[in-house]
């Protein structure tokens, strides 16, 4: 078990997502930033899809009632475990009574604890994952207060065997001719994109958008020169999924993320990609986003080259603790 | 492809802690084997440690896995350790790259850091020498 000490902000159990329930208006939850909550699994010998927490504000403190492995992925955090710092995308074993410490968030948005074991909250129509928008899900329902008790299931390979880092994939999926300080996700045009003339869609392209405070779980609202259609669009409410972006009237776009409703009736610009949304998600208020298109075929090839470099982890960890486990 | 020296450590290393006493490898028209002799093991890390570097309380703390060293994480500016510091047994002191893997390197003792002696970038194998402390306890 683990013992929430103290949390600032909407920190939430999060695994991969509810996938299934989509056709029924249950939006997807899941982690902002899949790929650090499964290299985080894979470091602490889980499954990939076993619930983590995911920490959006910073300070975050809780105690661990027993022994156990645990891993720090995602956002760069000045993290301390009974006082002694942790590497940033580090595995390493806490003892009965230890309080891990995350104070400043340096790089990123949203860090991420995972446990040998994994966090076992009630599976709820096939997630753990938090409904905040539902209230159900995650524990309670709801973000995590002081106080709370986390259940941590029993791990799968027992032992312990070192402490272990890998490279964030920041650094593993580096995207080439990003200016310094942005963020470049690749995007796909969507539905309404020839609602626009050639001057904003220009815009859309060449603008440096600002992550505005109005960005969270649910959506990012970003800020900038407004974006403009031909003539004003109305259109009924119609299925849309985590990535699309909106452009409302006032021309500012608005990126759907994991809490995202599972309809809604703006005009559709594009959608980011599968492999670049945790980008997105790990990118903090006032931060700089630029959008580049891509093909589908490019964008299933980003797709691949997560899986990849997913894969290679996998192995790579697993020859590294067999080898570790002959000494 | 030449069989890797740093593999045949990594494989003589194996051999001596599980107790196993020969190895025979036959690949592509090459062939290694090795065979742990009785009393001592036939194949030692190639220990590059010269025995008396610093003083009597210096404990050089050395690499257990072949890679590239590195000193500060890629997203830290700061290196992990620098000379002067006062570190506890346990503390991690660099990091050695295997892909995308950074294995990390312990100090065994707790003391002050005496000098980092590998360079960043450098290929490391297992016992190489990383950094020398100081002991204090």
């Amino acid at each position: 078990m683990i013992e929430i000490l103290s949390v600032r902000g909407p920190a939430s159990i999060q695994d991969l997502g509810r996938l299934d329930q989509y056709r029924f208006g249950v939006g997807t939850s899941g982690a902002m930033d899949d790929l650090a909550l499964r290299a985080g699994n894979i470091l602490v010998g889980n499954d990939e899809n076993a619930a983590g927490i995911e920490i959006p504000m910073m300070p975050f403190k809780v105690r661990f009632c027993r022994d156990m492995a645990f891993a720090l992925t995602g956002a760069d955090v000045e993290a301390t475990l009974g006082g002694h710092a942790i590497p940033p995308w580090w595995k390493l074993h806490a003892c009965a009574g230890d309080v891990l410490d995350l104070r400043a968030m340096t790089r990123g948005a949203r860090t991420y604890i995972t446990v040998a074991g994994g966090i076992d909250v009630p599976v709820v129509l096939g997630s753990r994952s938090t409904q905040l928008r539902g209230e159900f899900g995650g524990l309670h329902g709801r973000s995590l207060l002081p106080g709370d008790i986390l259940p941590c299931a029993a791990p799968s390979i027992p032992g312990y065997i070192g402490e272990l880092g890998t490279e964030p994939a920041d650094i593993a999926l580096a995207r080439p001719n990003t200016p310094a300080g942005d963020i470049t996700v690749r995007v796909v045009i969507a539905g309404e994109y020839d609602a626009y003339d050639g001057a904003a869609q220009d815009l859309f392209w060449s603008s440096s958008w600002k992550v505005t405070p109005q960005s969270n779980r649910y959506g990012y609202r970003l800020q900038g020169p407004p974006v403009k259609s031909i003539a004003p669009i109305e259109k009924r409410s119609h299925g849309i999924v985590p990535g699309v972006i909106q452009v409302p009237p006032n021309g500012q776009p608005i990126i759907q993320m994991r809490d995202a409703q599972t309809s809604g009736g703006y005009p559709k610009m594009a959608t980011v990609i599968g492999a670049d949304l945790w980008r997105v998600g790990q990118s903090g208020l006032g931060g700089k986003l630029r959008f580049e298109q891509t093909s589908y075929a490019d964008a299933l090839a980003a797709h691949d080259e997560v899986s990849h470099y997913l894969n290679r982890l996998r192995t790579s960890v697993r020859l590294f603790e067999e080898m570790r486990r002959c000494r | 492809m030449p069989i890797d020296t740093s593999e045949i450590e990594r494989l003589a290393k194996i051999l001596e802690h599980s107790g196993i006493a020969s190895i025979e490898i036959e690949e592509n028209g090459q062939s290694l084997k090795l065979v742990m002799e009785d009393t001592q093991p036939s194949v030692r890390p190639p220990s590059l440690v010269p025995t008396a570097l610093p003083g009597d309380a210096a404990v050089i703390v050395k690499a257990d896995v072949a890679g590239i060293f590195v000193a500060a994480h890629p997203w830290r500016a700061k290196p992990f350790v620098e000379p002067g510091q006062c570190i506890e047994a346990g503390a991690v002191v660099g990091l050695v790259k295997i892909g995308l893997l950074y294995a990390p390197v312990l100090s065994p003792a707790t003391g002050f850091v005496d000098a980092i002696i590998a360079e960043t970038g450098a290929t490391v194998g297992y016992g190489s020498p990383i950094v020398s402390v100081q002991a204090t306890a």
